[in-house]
């Protein structure tokens, strides 16, 4: 069993948008939401991902074809 | 007694022992190191620094490590004076921190990869990693490679490899991954939890991170041991800032000098100010921005220790304020003509805000001030392309030079 320690990040206009439950709904993969600020114009979720690659996979894919940003837990590793 | 404690969590503190982990398993909050204060106070004094060797290492007793083997000659660079600069700004007590001559990359990555891969042999990895194309990539590749160590270094595709001779002349293994920024931190992040290398900045960042206090230790022995009242350093992902704060407290903390910690004023890119932001807004949490700057090697638009970073910042009565890229260039070329110093768009950036400060009086004439000075110009000229005066053209003839050099510019031979 793999798992995955993301942040998620939504734009203001996909707050109101059930998108974590899509994903719930089309994959094998187990969420656990760890902290969360969810307000008018901020969405931010700090979970975890536990299953199988592939299907943590999709799910992330899901997420950002729905236009969530997918960080790591450590936020921005890449450094120019 | 150990002088390292061990981790703990900075949001929910809760503890853990010495190893190479990062992130709380509770709250998912950053570890940093925890250290036994009295038990330093006991063996650290300025003659034993004073006879340490001339790197970062004479600071060993603050550093979360045992046996230096990775970096022996990084830190140590020179604080200087700056005087032209200084009578320019109005301030009559400005020192320049020099970490642009840093050894061997010529940054101050090479403070904190010193201490993550002396921490990561110590471990017992043979192997480093990193996510970069710049500062860090370089002087984790120069570290691994004069360490013995194996090297991944991971870089979007589209990126032209030219843009990384400066790491590939180390002889890394460069994998470039079909995908965006997001993509690269996501995998990073999966191979630093899977396989047992040292990735610097993702699962021995407590350590790495410690690197940069030797900042603040340095600047403070290099005046006589006296904290300066006032410091003004870049913001990246907000460890430098936030761990000189830190450095500057210890000292403090262990007796090796007194008074209180100096006031912190930060800089950002205008293009990429998310720290800034929050703290102009109130608020205690970090929108992430999608960077546009020239100044890359401090773009990081979803910075770690943003929250921290806001809270030293109240803490220390200090400001973040911002420079636009003009401003940038602007504050690079000050740098360069008033004291001889070459450094990168960070440093511009640093130089350009502390203008800023002096002119809006916030920085009184008479204060201590030093300018933190990160990396070195002459790895990214690009930045400054049409930006300088041009060569005066004169054909090889007397009269022309007269005529268009010295009629033209007075300074020559006046």
């Amino acid at each position: 069993m793999h798992s995955m320690k993301l942040k998620l990040i939504y734009p203001e206009e996909k707050i109101k948008e059930p998108i974590l439950s899509k994903v719930c709904k089309n994959f094998n993969v187990d969420i656990n939401i760890r902290k969360a600020n969810v307000q008018e114009k901020i969405g931010w979720l700090e979970l975890e991902f536990i299953g199988d690659e592939v299907e943590i996979e999709k799910a992330i894919n899901l997420l950002v074809e729905n236009g969530v940003e997918v960080l790591p837990i450590e936020g921005q590793v890449f450094i120019e | 007694m150990a002088k390292v404690k061990g981790l703990k969590c900075k949001e929910c503190g809760a503890e853990y022992p010495v190893e190479p982990i990062h992130v709380c398993e509770f709250c998912f909050g950053p570890l940093e190191i925890v250290y036994d204060y009295q038990e330093i106070k006991k063996n650290i004094s300025r003659e034993k620094i004073e006879k340490g060797p001339k790197s970062l290492w004479r600071y060993i007793d603050l550093l979360p490590v045992e046996n230096p083997t990775v970096g022996l000659s990084a830190g140590f660079t020179p604080l200087i004076k700056a005087e032209n600069l200084g009578k320019l700004l109005g301030l009559n007590n400005l020192y320049i921190k020099d970490d642009s001559v840093n050894h061997p990359t010529l940054s101050f990555k090479d403070r904190v990869v010193s201490v993550a891969l002396s921490k990561a042999k110590e471990f017992g990895f043979d192997t480093a990693a990193c996510a970069s194309t710049g500062n860090l990539a370089n002087s984790v590749a120069a570290h691994a490679a004069s360490a013995g160590m194996n090297c991944y270094v991971f870089i979007p595709s589209n990126l032209e490899t030219n843009k990384i001779i400066g790491s590939l002349v180390f002889n890394p293994v460069v994998v470039a991954v079909d995908g965006n920024y997001d993509d690269v931190n996501r995998l990073s992040s999966e191979i630093a939890n899977e396989f047992g290398w040292a990735f610097v900045n993702i699962n021995v960042r407590p350590f790495y991170s410690e690197g940069s206090k030797t900042l603040a230790f340095e600047v403070a022995e290099q005046l006589g041991w006296r904290i300066p009242d006032t410091v003004v350093a870049p913001l990246a992902s907000g460890s430098l800032y936030t761990k000189i704060w830190k450095g500057f407290n210890e000292l403090i903390e262990v007796g090796l000098v007194e008074g209180k910690p100096p006031r912190m004023l930060g800089a950002q890119a205008e293009g990429c100010s998310p720290i800034y932001q929050a703290l102009k807004e109130g608020r205690d949490f970090i929108k992430p921005v999608k960077p546009n700057t020239i100044a890359k090697s401090i773009a990081i638009g979803n910075p770690a220790d943003g929250p921290y970073a806001v809270k030293v910042a109240k803490e220390s009565k200090g400001d973040i304020q911002i420079a636009t890229d003009e401003e940038i260039i602007e504050g690079i070329k000050l740098l360069a003509k008033t004291e001889g110093i070459f450094t990168e768009t960070a440093g511009g950036t640093t130089i350009a805000v502390l203008k800023k400060f002096a002119e809006a009086g916030i920085i009184h004439k008479d204060e201590v001030v030093v300018a933190y000075i990160t990396g070195n110009g002459y790895k990214t000229m690009e930045v400054l392309e049409g930006k300088l005066e041009k060569p005066i053209h004169i054909k090889p003839s007397l009269i022309e030079f007269k005529e268009k050099v010295i009629g033209k510019n007075v300074k020559v031979g006046g």
